[in-house]
């Protein structure tokens, strides 16, 4: 069933692409003042109207926010955070995802909707019983506290869970019978397909922790454990704010997400193989 | 607690801690020993005052160390210094940075009475008075910003309107800021600039009227809000809408030369004066009058003008150590007393007690200006505070904060909005 | 099943001396099951137990009495509750966030699904595509709030500046109008959210096997045809799974009201979750606060059992 599109179908895939420009234009136009921002002077930023051509162009901005400011600890902070909540939370996610999803036991259902249960939370309401106990233990003004709040979420458990259940478990029986088990079925069998989940959590959680605001406000009192959020907020100071080195620092806190998902994209839209199985 | 438990188990801690050669932070030390005080401030780049409090205090003492916790600036601090307290991290000595937490802290026991350094203080220490709850006071202040009227001499020239000269009342200045807009002629370049906090219209009121905050009845803020509505509707100055939507600054505002006139608190001053040096603001002549009166009663330069202002205090952890009280309060007494004033007016902070020494050190630093009015205007005024010290006051300011974005969004008009204002207070406010 | 081994089920595990069973006793298996179970979920529930669930607890205890964070709780029982019954404010927040809720939660899953649809085939570009309709979920909320007031600013801003060319009279003044702002919050929202929920689809319609849409196409099935019957089935768990979350964000939405209204105009958009903060950190009325956040618990839960209850039936 190759046959050549005709001249209609040509022309719609044009038209298709012309507006999914447009509307990638419009998704990205906040974006885009971001970027003008960072290169304008602190006073020009906010004006009205909105001036869309910096004038004069600060190039500077990217090279104060390094020197003026303490980025470079702010991104290692950031990033040591985002790896390790992001490597927890996807073993322990899916790990107990398989107990949930492939396990019968009794009482499971009850257990789960108690997980998710606890999203349905907003955090703000349980945030100062927790701050106390975690203080309690001497943890507070430390990155473990931040890794300790994330990793253990339920999102994690929830979204593994649902991918599991569309893995046929023929699969696993077959290989039950074979002998694996079930902790050898999770990694050899259901682990290698669920790959697209497993790379939708990653870059979910390692977003959610790297833009995270109010945990490290609540957690982080020294200078040197300050993340990036944390960091371009005090910019904010009590008489005057540096508007355009906060959106400096914000681009400059977007692009390598961006690059990791541009380039992890194949992770996303891997298929499962499923031949010989029958739906 | 029984003394001789305490040095006893005193003795053990630091035999202790000897043995294992860790630095002895936690042993009570005597009175006369070297003592460190923590200090809970934000924002310590653009906030020098803690450093220079801290700093003077050790050249008076030099056995006391005022050890600095820096902790986020702007509404953050509440947050971040509530989580602490509920924790008991919180630092021996801590600011209480919003004037309307100060009866929840009392209330929650976190600060220590210290109505001896109260009574110690200069009765004339602005904001002082008003900080007594049932006869005690737990927090003094040690700045006290006002409400004053900054203009732009230039832009004043150019319009060919009349400076200011400590005669005006609200009509005088809307009046003057139409001129002004019209004078100019500029696009974008009006004759006032109206901040979007709920205090620029709110503070005035409120100080001026004296009407009590929880008397249920908010028709005091009637006549500001239609006032500035209509100046609003005039152009005078850019809409609400504007100002939130744009993000725009007042530094920014004035600054740049956009705006004739700017009422605005006396920490402005420093923040003028570095960013004229720096070249973020333009290099213009400006000078400072005093807030305009709601009638000719407080006007003119024999009266003394009402405006409003909160002052910023300094309160002591109730979970300090016992040996460090004395030394707390008496840094407290420096902080809020002459010796304190001195230090904070040497940069360009307006301290709570303001005698002439005060004035003259402001008044000395470079680009501040020098004339009479200006001097009259900072050193002479009845500052009323924009949160009164009381149960009530946090609720209800959260109430008149949303009265205040509902009216000038001009999505309700001001009596209907003040109306249910009233009638929220009396639903929701024990 | 054969006898024998039925037999074997109701003896209490014990097998006939000499005779290897045919199968494990059921009893025995449902054990085994529960406990290798169980150390599946250990690790996470743990951490789970201890640092969620254990606060989230203390919350509801919390929500029983009446408490100013510093000092010790005292006891009130259902006052906190029956306050609400009357506090029009609360009402206020309840309504404004089942506006959001219900607004928000179908245009994200139609957009988010079809934005996964479109970009799921083989366009060229399609990895560029994704990344950008993503951008706006890796962007910091501050960012965003602060640039969609200004595109949404009625006298400057451009979104004005370009419906003036088609509209005639009043233009609406977004953020700043109290009949706007949440039309305006929610347009923000949809933007935010739908390149998230698009990666979870994506993720979902992985699963959907080629052969299945080639079968159909062959059988003559048209393309909603074989969305409608081969794609949405298979991406039941996914469906499921994306709806109770976009419900529960939707209910629980803070974050961009906060940084992008303040609640306000007035009280135009405040939502439960602004309200339980406000109680809590500025009232300092965590007791009565909690209450509120013990009412959205229960709302989400509901929904949630609501969505469970459909999905399992569908299961079956």
């Amino acid at each position: 069933m190759t046959a050549r599109p005709s001249a209609l179908q040509r022309s719609g895939r044009v038209l298709l692409y012309v507006v999914m420009v447009a509307a990638a234009a419009g998704i990205m136009l906040p974006f885009a003042w971001m970027v003008i921002s960072s290169l304008k002077q602190n006073n020009q930023v906010f004006t009205a109207p909105v001036e869309w051509v910096p004038d004069p162009v600060v190039w500077r901005n990217y090279l104060d926010i390094w020197v003026r400011a303490d980025m470079v600890t702010w991104v290692r902070n950031t990033l040591v955070l985002s790896v390790a909540v992001t490597a927890l939370q996807v073993l322990t996610g899916s790990f107990a995802a398989y107990g949930f999803a492939k396990m019968r036991f009794p009482g499971r259902d009850a257990l789960f909707l108690l997980y998710i249960g606890t999203i349905a939370v907003p955090w703000q309401s349980y945030m100062i019983p927790q701050f106390q106990m975690i203080s309690s233990w001497g943890l507070n003004n430390t990155l473990w506290a931040i890794m300790l709040l994330q990793a253990f979420g339920a999102f994690g458990v929830f979204l593994m869970k649902q991918y599991y259940e569309s893995i046929p478990d023929s699969l696993s029986e077959a290989a039950r019978i074979d002998g694996l088990s079930e902790y050898g079925i999770w990694w050899r069998i259901i682990m290698p397909l669920s790959v697209p989940a497993l790379a939708s959590l990653t870059i979910i959680t390692f977003v959610s922790t790297w833009n995270d605001y109010l945990g490290p406000l609540i957690y982080l009192r020294d200078r040197s454990l300050w993340t990036i959020q944390l960091g371009l907020q005090s910019f904010i100071g009590e008489y005057n704010a540096e508007h355009a080195l906060i959106m400096t620092g914000s681009v400059l806190s977007v692009l390598p997400i961006a690059l990791i998902f541009l380039l992890g994209q194949r992770y996303f839209v891997e298929g499962i193989a499923t031949t010989g199985v029958k739906g | 607690m029984n003394r001789k438990i305490m040095s006893g188990v005193g003795l053990a801690a630091v035999a202790s801690l000897a043995l294992t050669g860790c630095g002895g932070q936690d042993e009570p030390a005597a009175a006369d020993g070297p003592v460190t005080l923590t200090l809970a401030g934000w924002d310590f780049a653009s906030t020098p005052e803690f450093e220079t409090l801290a700093d003077a205090y050790h050249e008076a003492n030099p056995d006391v160390t005022v050890e600095l916790k820096e902790y986020p600036a702007g509404d953050d601090y509440d947050t971040a210094l509530t989580a602490d307290l509920a924790a008991g991290a919180a630092p021996d000595v801590f600011i209480v940075k919003n004037l309307k937490n100060y009866v929840t802290f009392t209330e929650g026991g976190t600060l220590l009475d210290i109505s001896d350094v109260a009574a110690e203080l200069d009765p004339e220490t602005g904001g002082l008075a008003p900080m007594a709850i049932d006869g005690a006071t737990y927090a003094v202040p040690y700045r006290q910003d006002s409400w004053l009227l900054y203009y732009n001499k230039a832009l004043f020239e150019k319009a060919g309107v009349d400076l200011p000269d400590g005669s005006w009342t609200w009509d005088d200045y809307a009046e003057a800021a139409a001129e002004l807009t019209e004078g100019i002629g500029e696009k974008q370049v009006t004759g006032t600039y109206l901040h979007s906090w709920q205090s620029t219209v709110q503070g005035f009121a409120l100080a001026q009227s004296g009407a009590p905050l929880d008397g249920g009845d908010f028709s005091f803020l009637a006549p500001y809000y239609e006032r500035v509505l209509a100046m609003q509707d005039e152009g005078s100055q850019p809409t609400y809408a504007t100002v939130t939507t744009n993000e725009l600054t007042y530094q920014a505002q004035f600054g740049t030369q956009k705006a004739a006139m700017l009422p605005m608190g006396s920490w402005y001053i420093g923040t003028l004066v570095a960013e004229q040096e720096s070249g973020a603001a333009d290099t213009f002549e400006w000078g400072i009058a005093p807030i305009p009166q709601a009638d000719e009663s407080t006007t003119g330069t024999d009266a003394t003008p009402v405006t409003f202002g909160d002052p910023t205090t300094m309160g002591i952890n109730s979970g300090i150590d016992e040996s460090k009280v004395e030394t707390a309060k008496d840094f407290l007494t420096f902080a809020a007393g002459p010796e304190g004033a001195a230090a904070l007016a040497g940069i360009g902070i307006t301290p709570a007690l303001i005698d002439d020494t005060v004035a003259d050190t402001i008044f000395g630093l470079e680009g501040v200006p020098q004339d009479d009015l200006s001097r009259f205007a900072y050193t002479t005024h009845e500052t009323l505070p924009e949160n009164p010290v009381g149960p009530t006051t946090a609720a209800i300011q959260t109430i008149l904060g949303e009265t205040h974005s509902a009216i000038m969004s001009e999505s309700t008009p001001v009596d209907e909005a003040l109306a249910e204002a009233e009638e929220r207070v009396a639903n929701e406010v024990g | 099943m054969a006898t024998p081994v039925a037999q074997e089920q109701r003896t209490l595990g014990f097998t006939e001396p000499g005779r290897p069973p045919l199968r494990t006793p059921r009893t025995s298996l449902k054990l085994r099951n529960a406990l290798i179970g169980w150390t599946f979920i250990l690790p996470n529930f743990l951490g789970f137990a201890v640092l969620t669930l254990t606060p989230v607890i203390t919350l509801f205890y919390i929500s029983l009495t009446s408490w100013n964070i510093f000092g010790a709780a005292k006891w009130v029982g259902l006052a906190n509750f029956e306050r609400l019954i009357g506090d029009k404010s609360f009402h206020t927040a309840l309504g404004n966030t089942f506006y959001y809720a219900l607004v928000h939660i179908p245009v994200t899953i139609v957009v988010s699904l079809g934005l996964a649809l479109l970009l799921n085939q083989k366009l060229r570009g399609a990895a560029f595509f994704r990344t950008v309709a993503f951008f706006p979920y890796i962007t910091s909320i501050v960012a965003v709030a602060v640039v969609w007031n200004m595109l949404f600013s009625p006298e400057y801003g451009p979104i004005n500046q370009f419906l003036s060319l088609f509209v005639e009279g009043d233009l609406p003044g977004w953020t700043v109008s109290k009949d706007w702002a949440m039309p305006a919050v929610i347009i923000v929202g949809t933007w935010k959210d739908m390149g998230y929920y698009m990666l979870l689809f994506l993720a979902g319609l992985q699963t959907v096997p080629g052969e299945l849409h080639e079968a159909a196409r062959i059988d003559g099935a048209n393309t909603w045809q074989r969305f409608w019957n081969v794609t949405l089935p298979c991406l039941r768990p996914t469906m499921f799974f994306v709806t109770v979350m976009v419900t529960i964000q939707s209910f629980k939405v803070f974050d961009l009201i906060l940084v992008m209204t303040d609640g306000g105009p007035g009280q135009a958009t405040l939502v439960l979750s602004q309200y339980i903060y406000q109680k809590g950190f500025e009232q300092f009325e965590f007791g009565y606060a909690s209450s509120v956040a013990v009412v959205l618990f229960l709302i989400c839960i509901l929904v949630t059992v609501v969505q469970f209850l459909y999905n399992k039936r569908k299961e079956a």
